[in-house]
């Protein structure tokens, strides 16, 4: 399973499809930025999956962050379940950042854990060809 | 023994008689009846090809870099604009996306990205084709009527569609288009990739005329699409495309309400 997943990953990082909901490009899409911090809210919604992530700042607080991944389902063909995060769950995520500076990102990945790896969703793998 | 008895018993066996002969005609008449059908089945489907099993669930596989490499679904052509046109494209470039829930046009829908599913489903007159993230599904009418008169078109995002079988080729033509819809390759085209959004978008302006060419593909495990292109206004000359999806019976397509959770300031959009 782990192997599936970080074969998925290395997918999506090798070449994300060209097609999506809207532009990204309000994301900087050349920048991976990594966040470490606590999952407050798990928005499974369309048409984007929202996950609210607190992360400590420099002021000895907690910005909200609010990082978007692909449909739910999506997310569903590629490993996820609507329950895989929840609120207190302890996560590492890599992330597009906004350009604006806003506290918010597209999903590069969102590592549990437990080391299970999640994408922002894309194309499931094609079965295998049979001629 | 009297006269009366043996009248009686006559009428009997002449009534037993009537009786087996309307069993045999009947009997015979059966017969004639299913060999007839059995005749006429034979000539009905020497004559018909049986309709090729196009139902179901099929993913794109735009964008699957795994894919079998006849049926990878490769980025859109760079047509040749006219003035119209150009102006068109580079509008719709701004990573702002106006409309991002509105219905695509029929060639977006049918553009075989890897992200959605599409699913087939075949009605008494007419084929309805889903997509798993746009809100009205395309119908495709298919009781050889011909497209409405000018006057009588209700413009839409996805067109007035007819179709006919063409052998083992469902033939769709559309029009109706209004022009609204977002470019035919999105409003992402290469940038997830590339990294920048800079890839021409193509528009479809409320000229375009579609043809669809669909069958079977790689022993019926996948659905091929040739989408020819005319749509005067924005191209100086039409074009074709083929667009490919592999049959998924294991993938069910989900809900998915657009307007239920689109955080445009979050994404940096206009609101």
């Amino acid at each position: 399973m782990k192997l599936r997943t970080l074969a998925l990953v290395a997918t999506l990082l090798a070449g994300q499809p060209a097609l999506a909901h809207h532009s990204f490009a309000t994301f900087d899409l050349a920048r991976d930025l990594t966040l470490v911090g606590t999952i407050k809210e798990v928005q499974f919604t369309s048409p984007h999956v929202w996950l609210q992530v607190l992360v400590p700042n420099a002021r000895r607080g907690q910005t909200e962050w609010s990082i978007e991944a692909g449909a739910p389902g999506m997310l569903l063909r590629t490993g996820w379940k609507s329950t895989t995060l929840k609120a207190g769950d302890r996560v590492t995520i890599v992330t597009h950042p906004a350009r604006s500076g806003a506290p918010s990102g597209s999903l590069v990945r969102v590592t549990l854990a437990d080391g299970r790896v999640f994408g922002p969703g894309g194309p499931p793998s094609p079965q295998p060809s049979r001629h | 023994m009297s006269p009366g008895r043996g009248s009686i018993l006559r009428r009997r066996k002449t009534k037993r008689l009537k009786v087996l002969r309307r069993l045999l005609l009947r009997c015979v008449s059966i017969v004639c009846a299913l060999t007839a059908m059995a005749c006429g089945s034979s000539v009905t489907s020497s004559k018909t090809p049986s309709i090729p099993d196009i139902w179901g669930v099929w993913m794109g596989l735009g964008g699957v870099t795994d894919a079998d490499p006849r049926f990878r679904n490769v980025p859109f052509p760079a047509p040749q604009f006219t003035e119209w046109g150009a102006v068109e494209s580079r509008r719709l470039a701004s990573p702002i996306t106006p409309g991002e829930c509105n219905p695509w046009s029929p060639v977006m829908f049918m553009n075989g990205g890897g992200l959605f599913p599409i699913q087939i489903l075949k009605g008494p007159n007419v084929i309805v084709i889903h997509h798993e993230a746009v809100t009205q599904p395309r119908r495709i009418y298919m009781d050889g009527r011909a497209h409405p008169a000018p006057d009588d078109l209700l413009p839409s995002f996805l067109g007035d569609s007819i179709g006919r079988w063409e052998g083992d080729t469902l033939v769709i033509d559309t029009i109706g288009t209004n022009g609204r819809a977002r470019p035919i390759n999105g409003y992402v085209a290469g940038a997830v990739t590339s990294g920048v959004d800079t890839a021409p978008r193509l528009p479809a302006s409320d000229q375009l005329h579609v043809t669809e060419r669909i069958r079977l593909a790689g022993g019926g495990q996948y659905l091929e699409n040739e989408i020819t292109v005319d749509d005067p206004k924005t191209y100086l000359k039409p074009w074709t495309v083929k667009r490919y999806w592999q049959r998924r019976p294991d993938i069910d397509l989900q809900e998915y309400a657009c307007t239920d959770n689109s955080r445009r300031d979050a994404e940096g959009q206009e609101p």
